[in-house]
């Protein structure tokens, strides 16, 4: 129970600071530990293959994805603008969060069940999640499992297609295009080797 | 203050997390931080599922694995949608130079 207050406090912690910090790497680098602190919350619940995967997969791999789009865009957070039409939503919004939360707490604690005995949890998840979650995902959900394999694949290529430069030009306006740009009168820059060797390979 | 903690106070903390995300949904103004709350709302649905898969352990292996599974299937989706959610983020900075919601008010009806 310990554990579980000091995990809380640090989860809630971070997801306020995701919702709240205005630099977008700050509030990323919170999910972060958002998700490091869920990790080591499904180790207490008996699911240590979901913990491991939860920190490669998205502590790992989507939030550096998010951290590079952040820095490759270099956004400024949340720009506070006069006449901004939506500004109502702000308390309007915690307003709604606590009604939300409160109902939810007050349906969750008003049907309190006991947990199964601790023997039947250790016979369940005795083999340490990865052997069971294969066994049930190789068998009730393998069509799930292959319907995400597809979506994955329309997602790298869907990804692709949206990000992809049409080159609707010929190759050498392409090639200028590439080019960083200059003003008109300067004279060009001595070293392209990026612009050549795509010319090149155009 | 041992045992096991019951599976209402982690539904309760997943509830916590999941109303702070939507919060963030409608606080934001920027695209990219919109996203990152949805993430933190789909890690709270997943901690609910890790929370009730123990709780059904009474039921048999294949019952109680399905929670954690679904979990897995949710991290996969969750990767393909971060993966095109992002790209249509960088082709929309492109055209505008900005991620403000605000300011792609043309694509509402």
């Amino acid at each position: 129970m310990v554990v579980f207050a000091i995990l809380a406090a640090m989860m809630v912690l971070g997801a306020i600071g995701v919702v709240t910090l205005r630099r977008p790497v700050r509030a990323a680098l919170a999910l972060v530990f958002t998700l490091v602190t869920l990790a080591i919350a499904f180790l207490q619940l008996h699911a240590p293959f979901l913990a491991a995967t939860q920190v490669i997969v998205y502590a790992g791999a989507i939030m550096v994805l998010f951290l590079f789009v952040i820095m490759l865009l270099n956004v400024d957070g949340d720009p506070i603008r006069e006449g901004d039409r939506l500004r109502w939503l702000g308390p309007f919004a915690w307003l709604i969060a606590l009604v939300g939360l409160g109902g939810l707490v007050v349906t969750v604690l008003a049907d309190v069940r006991p947990l199964p005995g601790p023997d039947a949890i250790a016979a369940v998840f005795a083999e340490g999640g990865a052997g069971g979650i294969g066994d049930v995902l190789y068998g009730r959900y393998l069509l799930a499992f292959q319907l995400v394999g597809v979506l994955l694949l329309t997602g790298i290529v869907a990804a692709v297609g949206l990000v992809q430069r049409k080159p609707t030009v010929a190759p050498d306006e392409q090639l200028r295009s590439g080019m960083p740009r200059r003003t008109p009168g300067a004279p060009p820059p001595a070293d392209l080797p990026g612009g050549r060797a795509r010319g090149e390979s155009a | 203050m041992g045992g096991p903690v019951p599976t209402e106070a982690w539904i309760v903390l997943s509830a916590a997390l999941f109303v702070i995300g939507a919060v963030g949904v409608l606080r934001r103004r920027s695209a990219i931080l919109i996203f990152l709350s949805v993430e933190l709302m789909l890690n709270a649905g997943n901690l609910a599922l890790v929370a009730f898969a123990r709780q059904w352990a009474d039921a048999g292996v294949i019952t109680a694995m399905s929670g954690q599974t679904v979990v897995f299937i949710v991290l996969a989706v969750a990767a393909a949608e971060v993966a095109v959610g992002l790209g249509i983020l960088v082709a929309i900075f492109r055209q505008r130079q900005s991620t403000d919601v605000d300011a792609l008010s043309e694509v509402r009806l």
